[in-house]
Order: structure tokens, then C-alpha cells, then sequence
């Protein structure tokens, strides 16, 4: 009987291990992996903590920044919410749907003093969808704010 | 005309519905039986309704009646027959009336079934589904219907979204409903016998074919929506755990961890209420999968709307599903007392435990990832986003254990595995592995992972054709057929472990692939004008020439490139293409796909003089469909053994 209770002693053992190894592994890697989503005027706000974060960025792409460097997939432009706007740099395919005066969502390190190097770039999906980030309400404001800065 | 009919037969559906609530309860509690086998007749009725609902709109659309908002907002007249008709499910008003329409079909399966082989629970089933129905159908027809009227009509529809002008988005959703749908039967059954206090194994061996069916339907659906992913969408992968591609996949994780944690329970009558919990959870993420995805509360490409109310109710909806479930089987937790332990470290039980603990990490792991930027939005002003790189890290280390539990587990005996096996078991997977990793490490695979999992691939696939190898000369020896013919009947005999075997056998497969894909793919972006020559992993590309190119409702540029490798040349055709009614342009990429291999090229925009290309060599893609496809063969095998299991006490 004594060598039953130690087997089952190590089994439950090993279960304990074993289980407590992975969900330190998730837990571990989850708070590694926690990317913050900003809009133009947070990151001015909060710039001197986010350095060597990496972060998303979202807002609309100003109408008229959108510059392509010639014969090179890199281009620049502004992400804008209205109040604020941050210089993005960018070197790759662009997904179907990124175009001036759409919503974009931004993906990169963040370094002061730096045009924000973008790793990745998400436009929204289809003609039927706003991503959350992007709510229709901001998407509203951020247009009427556009237009009246062009005014 | 055929809409006012396809409603008012949802609306007969819900009266239905709700007679399949109620009249087995009061029948039951007021023995009545006649008012029991009246809710059965509702469950049929149920599904005749459905079906006229769902043709009225198929109908509708079939006619371009432009006066159905549904239609109008997901159909135009030049949309191609094929996705015409299957625009039903292209939006999420459609997509809840065929997950309804699916319950319906299944429930009256069931009712037709099992109501002879299991008089005690069938009123209790009937009235657990029938609650579900309605509920879904209030939320259809009340929340989200399809069957509204746009007054005055478009001359022509809107159109189907161009990313689901694709075969791979038109098979999708409904298998993935298939699988969602399917597991309400096996937790109906559950809840049936928690009530009546036979929780016993009754329940299980009554569902294990709903269970194995609807898990080999969720897994065709997460697979179909990984190829449409990877063909339609133009990145050169199959899985972003986007969070919709989550909601999916939860489901899957603990249905498999209950498929085989129900074994047990059959052997040795453990682990009862952990099934109980299984098949509760698997049904709730079901839920939450369909939830997720149509209330619009994830940022994603498949969230097409937005609405409040929707979302309250399937909130309530989940609360009262969660609530009653885990209820029930706290207040029966009395019933569900097992008289055997596990006994030891080195058996095929504990094999299933340890199994079941890596599943449901990974199924928390998942639901961690999902939910916790909601809560965050919800509970703060701040949004934050979990990526890809933290289900990566967690994901592949689960998935090595998980291999090398498949490669021990089918392998030990039940209650104490006899210490003398070992060597014999594990001694020539052990040296295959081995070698085949000393190979992948001179080919050039270097990454830990890699290797771990080329060891533990060769491991787990030798151990199990071993196993197959060794039954088949035994039994050949012993009756005194040749090996060929004792192998058929091997197989026949227990087609449920043999079913098993090559599921995982297919498992492997796909694991090659995910791993292959995974470590090893290969991405160049460039800029090029016809007449330049650039090149990716061994093949060899011209840019020929750009031309314009049209079909029925889109047109396109497409670019010509000529490829080589070795002996075989090759021309691909990626597309831009831009479709009548929408604006916004999508990409075709081009594939071809070798053995071992996909080249991937995408077409992006123009560039000066040129256009910007972006070229990936996918390694072992294939594998993952290829693999899913003998995983199938492996369920239809399984699916085969009836209820008489070999049922054998030790």
C-alpha cells in the first residue's frame, strides 16, 4: 500500500510540475507579447514611456502625406486622429485596402525623436468593416477634423 | 413572395421550438406520455419549417429579389449561380438561420435515433435542444433577420464581399457549423443524464459518433478557413490567430481532450465529472465561437456588424447556458463519485490525464489571448492587442509535448504499464528519431524546435506502425492467416483504435507541415519591370509581361512570370483584381504548389515603371491539407465501430 501512495504521490507531482511549467510559460510569454494600441495624440502624450516599446498606432492616413520613395517599396506618411499626427516609414507590400483618408492601424518600435518605423501595416478589411480600433465614431471625428483642417 | 413564406415558416419554427421546450417537461412531470411524442413531432416540424425558411431565401436570392434587404446588401446581378446561392451563409443574419436550420436537422436526427435506444433521457434531450432552438430563433428572427424587406428596392445588390467570392469561404462556415451545431447534441445528452441521475457512461457511448462527427466537421472548418486564408488572402500564411480563427479553435482544443478523455471513462469509469465539464466547455466555446464572430465585438476581418442589442442578448443567452450548465453539475456533483484511482505514473490513463492537462492549457491559453483585450477595453480606457508571437511561443512547446504524449500514451497499458515493454515499445522509435534528426540536422535544420519535432515526428510515427506491425504478425502467428489478411481483420475488429491511429498518423503530417511552413518559409519583396529575372529558394523568376484581364464581374492586371526549378518550368499568374460593385481592389496570388513546396507570388501595386512583387517559397504547406485529409479517413474509420464498443473489464 506504502508504494501505491508514493506512485500516486508522484503522479500528482509530475501533473503539478508539468502544469505549473506551462502556465508559467503562458503567463511569461503573454505579458512579453502585450502590444498597446495608441491613437496620435496618446503617443504624444505618454512618448517619454514608450521608447523601445513595441506598440500599435492608429488613426487615418492624412490626405496628401502619402510620399513613395521612387523605385523602392518604401513610403511615408502621416497617421493623423485630427488633433495630432505622427510621420510613419514604411518598406514593404501594402495591403489592399490602405489609401489616403482610410483608417490604418500602425505596428512598430517606438523611438523618440524617430519617424515611426512600422513593421506592419493593417488596413481595414472590406468596405463593411471599421476594425475596433477604429470605431465608427473616430473614424467620423478624425474625417471632420481633417476637413477642417483643410479649410 | 417567397420571403413573407420563408418567415412565417421560421416564426411556425419558433412555435415549434418552443412546443419542444415545454410539452416533454409537462408530459413527464403529468406522465403523459402522448405530450412527449408531441415534442418529438415538433422537433420534426422544426426542421421541415427550417428547411422551407432557409430555401425561401436561397430562393430569394436565386431570383435577385433586390427587395430583401439580405439579398441586396450581399448579391448582385452579376454575382456567378454558385455564390448566389450560397450568399445565404455570406453575411450573419444568413449564417444564424443555417446554424439554426443545422440544429433543427440534427436535433430531429436524434429525435429519430435514439428515441427507442433511450426512452428515459429523450424528453429531457428534446426539451434541452428545443430551449436552444428558440433561443437561437428569437435571436434570428427578432435580433437579426434575414427575412426584412428593403423598401423601395435597388436596382441591383451590393455584392457579395470579393473575399468570399472564394470556394474555400463558401465551404467554411457551414462545416464549421456542422461541428458547433453537432456538439449541442452530445451536451444535451449530458444534461439529459445529469437530471435523470444516470450519469453514468450511457450518455458517452449514446454520443460518441454526434462527438466524433462534429469534431471531424470543426476540424474540416478551421482547415477550410486556414486554405481560404492562405489562397484568398494573399500574406502567405493560413493562420494569424486572428481572434476569429480562435473562436473556432477553442472549441476544437477541448473537444479533443474530451475524444479522448472519454476512454477512460468507459474503461475505468473515471473522470466523470471532468467529461461532464469537457462537453459543457467544448458546447460554451462552440457558442461563444458563433458569438464572437457575429456580434461584431471583435476587430477582425470576419466582425462585418455592429449592434448592441445583438450583443446583449447572446451575453444573456451565454450567462444562462453557463449558468444552468455548471449549475446542474454542482448540485448533481453527489452522483459522480468514482471508486477507482489512478494507480500509477506509467499508464495509459495517466497518458489521457496529462494529455487532457496540455489541451486545456492550451484551450486557456487561447481564451487568455482572445478575451483579455476585451476585458482590457472594457474595464479601461486603454486597448491593447496580443499577437501572434505570444500563442507562437506558448503553442509550440504544447504542441512537442503533445506529440510526445501521442507517441507513449496509445502505446502503454491500461491501469500499470509492465515495466519488461519498454524496450521493446520505444527502443526502434527512439533510434529512428534519433537518426532522423541527425539527418534534418545535416540538411541544414538547425532551430531546436525543428529537430525536436522531426524526433518526435519519426518517434510518434514509428511507435504507431510498430504497434500496427507487430498486432498484425501476432494475430497471423496465432490464426494462421497471411500478415495482409490478419491485418485487415485486426483493423476490423477495433476500427475505433486503428481509426485513432491514423488520425494521428495524420496529425503528423500536418505537424510536418505547420513546422515546415513555420521555421522555414522564405519572403522577398522587390520591385520589378516586365523583363526582370529575380529569384527565391531555388527557383528561378522572369517577369514576362503586365496585361489586363476580365470574367464576368471583375477586372484585373495581371502580371505573367515564368518560373523554374530543376527540370520543371512553370507559369503563374498573380492578379490585382477589382470587382464591379466594390471599389477597393483585392489580390490574387499565385501558387504553385510541388511536393514539398508552394511558390507563392503576389502582385502589389505599381511602382514607377514597375510593380511591387512579393515572393514567398512556403515549405511543406501542402502537407497541412493533405494531412487533414487523412485525418478524415482516420474519423470515417473510427466513425465505423458502433455502439458495441470491445468493452472489456479488467
Amino acid at each position: 500500500m506504502a508504494v501505491q501512495g508514493n506512485k500516486r504521490l508522484l503522479l500528482i507531482l509530475t501533473l503539478v510540475i508539468v502544469g505549473g511549467a506551462l502556465l508559467t510559460l503562458v503567463f511569461t510569454s503573454f505579458t512579453d507579447s502585450l502590444v498597446y494600441f495608441l491613437t496620435p495624440s496618446e503617443v504624444k502624450e505618454k512618448a517619454a514611456t514608450l521608447t523601445g516599446r513595441k506598440i500599435r498606432i492608429g488613426g487615418m492616413v492624412q490626405e496628401g502625406s502619402l510620399e513613395k520613395v521612387p523605385d523602392t517599396l518604401k513610403i511615408r506618411f502621416l497617421v493623423t486622429d485630427g488633433a495630432n499626427r505622427i510621420p510613419v516609414h514604411y518598406e514593404g507590400m501594402l495591403p489592399d485596402l490602405f489609401r489616403e483618408g482610410q483608417g490604418v492601424v500602425v505596428e512598430g518600435v517606438w523611438q523618440p525623436e524617430a519617424p515611426f518605423a512600422a513593421s506592419t501595416i493593417l488596413a481595414k478589411h472590406s468596405e463593411d468593416y471599421v476594425p475596433v480600433e477604429m470605431s465608427k465614431e473616430g473614424v467620423a471625428k478624425a474625417k471632420e477634423s481633417i476637413l477642417k483642417s483643410l479649410q | 413572395m417567397w420571403i413573407e413564406i420563408g418567415h412565417f415558416a421560421a416564426l411556425t419554427a419558433l412555435l415549434a421550438a418552443l412546443v419542444q421546450w415545454v410539452a416533454p417537461i409537462a408530459g413527464l412531470r403529468l406522465q403523459r406520455p402522448a405530450w412527449i411524442r408531441v415534442g418529438r413531432q415538433a422537433a420534426f416540424a422544426g426542421l421541415l419549417l427550417l428547411s422551407l425558411a432557409s430555401f425561401a431565401l436561397i430562393k430569394s436570392f436565386l431570383d435577385h429579389d433586390f427587395s430583401v434587404a439580405y439579398v441586396a446588401n450581399h448579391a448582385s446581378l452579376k454575382l456567378p449561380i454558385f455564390y448566389l446561392a450560397t450568399a445565404m451563409w455570406g453575411g450573419h443574419e444568413g449564417s444564424l438561420l443555417l446554424w439554426a436550420w443545422f440544429l433543427s436537422l440534427f436535433i430531429a436526427i436524434a429525435a429519430w435515433r435514439h428515441w427507442q435506444t433511450h426512452p428515459d433521457s429523450m424528453p429531457w434531450v428534446l426539451s434541452i435542444l428545443g430551449a436552444l432552438l428558440s433561443g437561437f430563433l428569437l435571436l434570428v428572427l427578432f435580433l437579426s433577420s434575414p427575412f426584412e424587406r428593403m423598401i423601395p428596392p435597388p436596382a441591383d445588390g451590393r455584392d457579395l464581399n470579393p473575399l468570399l467570392q472564394d470556394p474555400g469561404m463558401v465551404f467554411h462556415p457551414p462545416f464549421l457549423y456542422m461541428g458547433y451545431v453537432g456538439f449541442a447534441i452530445p451536451y444535451a445528452f449530458a444534461m439529459a443524464a445529469l437530471i435523470t441521475g444516470r450519469a453514468g457512461e450511457e450518455w458517452i457511448l449514446a454520443t460518441r459518433r454526434w462527438t466524433l462527427f462534429s469534431w471531424a466537421m470543426l476540424t474540416t472548418g478551421i482547415i477550410f478557413g486556414g486554405y481560404w486564408a492562405y489562397y484568398e488572402l494573399g500574406w502567405g500564411g493560413y493562420w494569424a490567430w486572428d481572434p476569429v480563427e480562435n473562436a473556432s479553435f477553442m472549441p476544437w482544443l477541448t473537444a479533443t481532450a474530451y475524444l479522448h478523455s472519454v476512454m477512460v471513462q468507459e474503461r475505468r469509469e473515471m473522470f466523470k465529472t471532468w467529461n461532464l465539464f469537457l462537453i459543457i466547455a467544448t458546447f460554451a466555446l462552440s457558442l461563444l465561437g458563433t458569438f464572437l464572430v457575429r456580434s461584431g465585438v471583435l476587430s477582425s476581418v470576419h466582425a462585418f456588424a455592429t449592434d448592441p442589442g445583438r450583443g446583449i442578448y447572446i451575453l444573456v443567452f451565454m450567462a444562462v447556458v453557463l449558468v444552468f450548465s455548471f449549475g446542474l453539475l454542482v448540485q448533481r456533483s453527489d452522483q459522480l463519485r468514482t471508486p477507482t484511482t489512478l494507480e500509477s505514473l506509467l499508464c495509459r490513463e495517466s497518458a489521457f490525464l496529462f494529455n487532457n492537462l496540455f489541451f486545456v492549457v492550451a484551450a486557456l491559453t487561447v481564451l487568455l489571448g482572445t478575451l483579455f483585450p476585451l476585458a482590457v477595453e472594457t474595464l479601461t480606457a486603454s486597448k491593447v492587442t496580443v499577437g501572434a508571437p505570444y500563442y507562437n511561443k506558448v503553442f509550440v512547446p504544447i504542441m512537442l509535448g503533445m506529440l510526445l504524449l501521442m507517441g507513449v500514451g496509445p502505446m502503454l497499458a491500461w491501469r500499470r504499464a509492465a515495466g519488461g515493454q519498454w524496450k521493446r515499445t520505444f527502443l526502434v522509435p527512439g533510434v529512428l528519431g534519433s537518426i532522423a534528426m541527425a539527418g534534418a540536422w545535416a540538411a541544414g535544420v538547425h532551430h531546436p524546435y525543428g529537430l525536436l519535432a522531426v524526433l518526435l515526428i519519426f518517434f510518434v510515427g514509428a511507435t504507431h506502425v510498430l504497434e500496427v506491425w507487430r498486432g498484425a504478425m501476432v494475430r497471423s502467428r496465432q490464426s494462421g492467416d497471411g500478415p495482409g489478411t490478419a491485418l485487415l481483420r485486426m483493423i476490423n475488429r477495433n476500427r475505433r483504435r486503428y481509426g485513432g491511429f491514423v488520425v494521428h498518423l495524420g496529425i503528423l503530417v500536418m505537424v510536418s507541415g505547420f513546422i515546415g511552413s513555420g521555421l522555414f518559409q522564405e519572403e522577398r519583396d522587390l520591385v520589378a519591370k516586365p523583363g526582370d529575372r529575380f529569384r527565391i529558394g531555388g527557383w528561378e523568376l522572369s517577369f514576362e509581361s503586365i496585361q489586363e484581364t476580365s470574367k464576368r464581374n471583375w477586372t484585373a492586371m495581371e502580371a505573367t512570370i515564368r518560373a523554374r526549378k530543376g527540370g520543371q518550368e512553370v507559369v503563374l499568374l498573380p492578379q490585382k483584381r477589382i470587382y464591379n460593385e466594390h471599389s477597393q481592389p483585392t489580390t490574387e496570388a499565385a501558387i504553385h504548389s510541388v511536393w514539398n513546396e508552394d511558390l507563392y507570388v503576389v502582385l502589389g501595386d505599381a511602382v514607377g515603371e514597375g510593380f511591387g512583387i512579393r515572393l514567398y517559397r512556403n515549405p511543406l504547406v501542402g502537407w497541412i491539407w493533405w494531412g487533414a485529409g487523412i485525418v478524415m479517413l482516420g474519423v470515417i474509420l473510427a466513425l465505423m465501430q458502433g455502439r458495441g464498443l470491445p468493452r472489456r473489464k479488467e
